[in-house]
């Protein structure tokens, strides 16, 4: 029997710390209430923290065909204000004052599949990548990059992200970067950075560094004072295992990369790894919460990451998982704190995420944008996990 | 009465688990990609934290319910090889002419429910990134499969695009062992990888043969450093690290530099790893200088054009097959007859695994009918086709879905191609699949 709880936000934030001290305990989360229990803070016991809270997500509601949406496939999704862009493999939709308008191949959109969208710090233009070249969408044209006529190193751009005035992309020929101001092109691939092979497949800008996620050349980093390359790669060099888990990346084919509040986090199919600079950490669906080992892409939102695995979405710290699954049967879900640990609590929801094959995530204040296999769920903040201590 | 029932039911618990236990156990490997137990990586030293590629990657994404359209003209199927530019066209050209016949003969049977199936060529050029266009070509063009290819570079771009795309791809002439270790759950290859053939070529040459010291000289290009990549792992965990790594330009054809090096090295043998026609090259200048090593290389020996560059110089020489073309193997005979009719020539290596492999997506589709997802699906359940008996003998899959079947040794004598199987004298050297 499913227990009904109260829509209050002080009796929801008493319910949620008896749920996590009954691990076997299952509940509905309200649809509508946020927790503003719990904020984070740091005790004074020595050789003791407490880690930050995490944000649960609840209230889902997703957008599709029937919506508006050209395609339930959803490749990507980025908030851009009161503006949502989402890339399916149908074209390009902006959600907009409740409607939704698409473009299309007709429209100027250079193919109807895209994969990655970013916008320009600087004009508000948006970027998009497509399967076949790379279109600047400003002032309500379309302006196409291919290989043909610019800098670009192959048409299917995986990746793309702003980066002050310059353009940064991830292609299926090497990694690039468009200047903006002067339209000069610079393209990097095995022969003039430290990759095993010009494949790359993401790329992220943090911390005054651009990030490329090398498809088998694991991490490239390109300091943008220095002007230098450096590459991290998985120190076993062995295809078939990960010797040790916390000695680099876990793997060297790499899927998404990004960068927030110092720390690099990398996803490949193989598992997801964290690096503080000093510190690497891998972590596997077997021996953490992640939601699973094949990894599509990831994205950190100040401390915490999503991870977009084929078996859920996950969100981590560094302390706390929080995932997300769909139950399959209906639109009812999951939420799984510290899944595989003997803290793990499982909260059952009545709203959920649309497919639990994760392709894309974005944010924006206590808002959530997922991007699955079979539609765009929109979730918002609707409680606090408990705070809960650490050793230093 | 009660425990009769309880000890039938017992009886009928353990046969049943004894039986699935069998039925999995071709491809339930204790060491991945059939690793024989001499050659896992740090075995010696340390149990690796995580093991991948020992339980198959699921799909888990959307697609299967995609209702399969109506009113089809033909059931496409794309093909990715090198048909024109490129020094491989004669192996692209036969690749073609392998998956054309298995095409027309399924034509032949009545297609895919009276649709013809048709085959969409396009041109892999062997460049960087082109083969990604391809496959965007193909989808756009609506394939429900892709067969291809040979080049290395071009196939890791294409199942690359074809995982995003969800398009299944089934390689049959890659022999990259990188190429399955991507965790791509779109991508079945029906021909053994050069892990395979590395572990044969380590075997014979450390065990059967007892020499130690070896020299590899080896084309400069991907295909050879990744090829000899898994021989210079065994040969170290063996015991006999490679003496000395020596490269040499594809299209080259002066190799005194190299040979000069390994005429002063005190090498037992040399392995040579390239195309046939600069492996044939470097054995002429080899037994020119007075090097009379005993020579081992890759399966590009195994062919028409090595004999004629080397013309008697090739006796002795050892290499490896992913088949046996003169094995007493009724279909086999059946496809050469039907092939020479067809093209005027003897098939090769890649017609042969082009032809199983089209024969492979065509009874696929014919399973799932006409969605990708379920396609995959069938392809790749490690059941449907498990020990597919084929022109190139039985096919096994790994968890990777990589053809981990008889590898076949071959040695030259009379200028003719002799093929018997690997001889393991050492348990340690034997995989465990057979």
């Amino acid at each position: 029997m499913k227990l009904k709880l109260p829509m209050r936000a002080s009796t929801w934030s008493m319910v949620l710390l008896v749920a996590f001290g009954a691990s076997l305990f299952s509940f509905n989360l309200p649809n509508s209430e946020v927790s503003t229990e719990n904020e984070s803070t740091y005790n004074s016991v020595k050789d003791e923290k407490k880690v930050e809270s995490m944000p649960i997500y609840g209230n889902w509601k997703t957008y599709g065909k029937k919506d508006g949406l050209p395609s339930d496939k959803i490749y990507c999704v980025r908030v851009d204000g009161d503006r949502v862009w989402v890339g399916t493999n149908q074209g390009l939709a902006v959600l907009e004052n409740s409607k939704w308008k698409v473009y299309s191949e007709a429209d100027g959109l250079a193919h109807r599949s895209v994969l990655s969208i970013d916008i320009s710090p600087i004009t508000g233009d948006v970027w998009i990548a497509t399967m076949s070249g790379l279109n600047r969408f400003s002032g309500g044209k379309f302006e196409t990059f291919t290989q043909f006529n610019s800098g670009l190193a192959n048409d299917v751009v995986y990746s793309v992200i702003c980066d002050d005035k310059n353009v940064w992309v991830a292609t299926g020929g090497g990694a690039g970067v468009l200047d903006t101001y002067t339209g000069k092109w610079g393209i990097y691939t095995e022969q003039n950075a430290p990759m095993h092979e010009p494949w790359t497949y993401n790329v992220c800008a943090g911390g005054g560094k651009i990030f490329i996620a090398a498809w088998g050349g694991g991490v490239i980093e390109w300091n943008k004072s220095t002007k230098q390359f450096r590459d991290y790669t998985d120190p076993d060099g062995e295809m078939e295992i990960d010797l040790f888990p916390d000695d680099g990346v876990v793997h060297d084919i790499t899927t998404a990369v990004s960068y927030a509040d110092g720390i690099l986090w990398v996803s490949s199919y193989f598992g997801m790894s964290r690096y503080d600079g000093s510190h690497w950490k891998g972590y596997f669906d077997h021996d953490s919460g992640l939601a699973g080992n094949f990894i599509n892409f990831l994205k950190a939102n100040g401390p915490v990451a999503w991870i977009c695995s084929d078996n859920g979405l996950s969100s981590f710290n560094g302390e706390t998982w929080v995932t997300y699954k769909n139950l399959g049967n209906d639109k009812s879900g999951q939420v799984i704190i510290d899944g595989n640990s003997e803290n793990e609590r499982i909260l059952k929801a009545t709203t959920s995420i649309s497919h639990n094959f994760i392709i894309g995530v974005d944010f924006k204040d206590k808002d959530l944008w997922v991007a699955t296999s079979q539609g765009l769920s929109h979730g918002v903040v609707v409680g606090q996990t408990e705070i809960k201590t650490s050793k230093l | 009465m009660k425990n009769k029932i309880s000890r039938l039911l017992s009886i009928v618990c353990i046969i049943l688990f004894v039986t699935a236990h069998e039925a999995d156990a071709q491809y339930k490997e204790k060491n991945y990609g059939n690793t024989p137990d001499k050659v896992v990586p740090y075995a010696n030293f340390q149990n690796a934290y995580k093991k991948h590629f020992v339980e198959p990657m699921p799909f888990r994404g959307a697609g299967r319910e995609k209702a399969a359209p109506t009113g089809l003209e033909t059931v496409k199927i794309g093909f990715l090889a090198p048909l024109e530019g490129s020094k491989d066209v004669p192996k692209g050209q036969q690749m073609l002419q392998g998956a054309t016949l298995a095409m027309e003969q399924a034509n032949a049977k009545g297609g895919y429910k009276g649709t013809s199936f048709e085959l969409l060529p396009h041109n892999d050029v062997g460049l960087w990134g082109a083969a990604a266009n391809e496959v965007v070509a193909m989808d756009d063009e609506g394939v429900w499969a892709i067969i291809g290819s040979i080049n290395d570079i071009v196939t890791h771009v294409a199942i690359r695009v074809a995982l995003k795309l969800e398009i299944p791809i089934v390689n049959v002439g890659d022999p990259d062992p990188t190429l399955t270790e991507t965790n791509i759950p779109w991508v079945m290859r029906v021909i053994s990888d050069d892990r395979q053939s590395s572990y044969a070529l380590a075997n014979r040459i450390y065990v059967q043969d007892g020499l130690s010291r070896v020299s590899l000289l080896r084309v400069n290009n991907r295909y050879g450093r990744v090829g000899t990549g898994e021989f210079k792992d065994a040969s170290t965990r063996m015991g006999h690290p490679v003496a000395v790594e020596i490269r040499f330009e594809d299209g080259d054809t002066d190799f005194s530099d190299q040979l000069n090096k390994i005429k002063t090295n005190n090498s037992e043998a040399v392995v040579l790893w390239g195309d046939a026609k600069e492996l044939g090259l470097i054995i002429n200048q080899m037994r020119k200088m007075g090097l009379n090593h005993p020579v081992y290389t890759c399966d590009r020996a195994v062919s028409p054009e090595f004999l004629k560059v080397t013309g008697g110089n090739a006796n002795g020489i050892i290499a490896t097959s992913q088949y046996n073309p003169k094995a007493d193997n009724a279909k086999l005979h059946a496809f050469k007859k039907a092939y020479k009719a067809r093209f005027n020539m003897e098939p090769d290596v890649f017609a042969c695994h082009a032809y199983d492999g089209t024969n492979i997506t065509i009874e696929s589709i014919k399973k799932a009918g006409l969605n990708r997802a379920l396609i995959r699906d069938v392809l790749l359940d490690l059941a449907t086709f498990q020990n597919y008996d084929g022109v190139t003998g039985e096919i096994i899959f790994d968890a990777t879905w990589n053809d981990v079947g008889q590898i076949f040794m071959v040695e030259i004598k009379d200028n003719d191609f002799n093929f018997s199987p690997v001889v393991y004298t050492d348990q340690k050297m034997k995989g465990s699949i057979k």
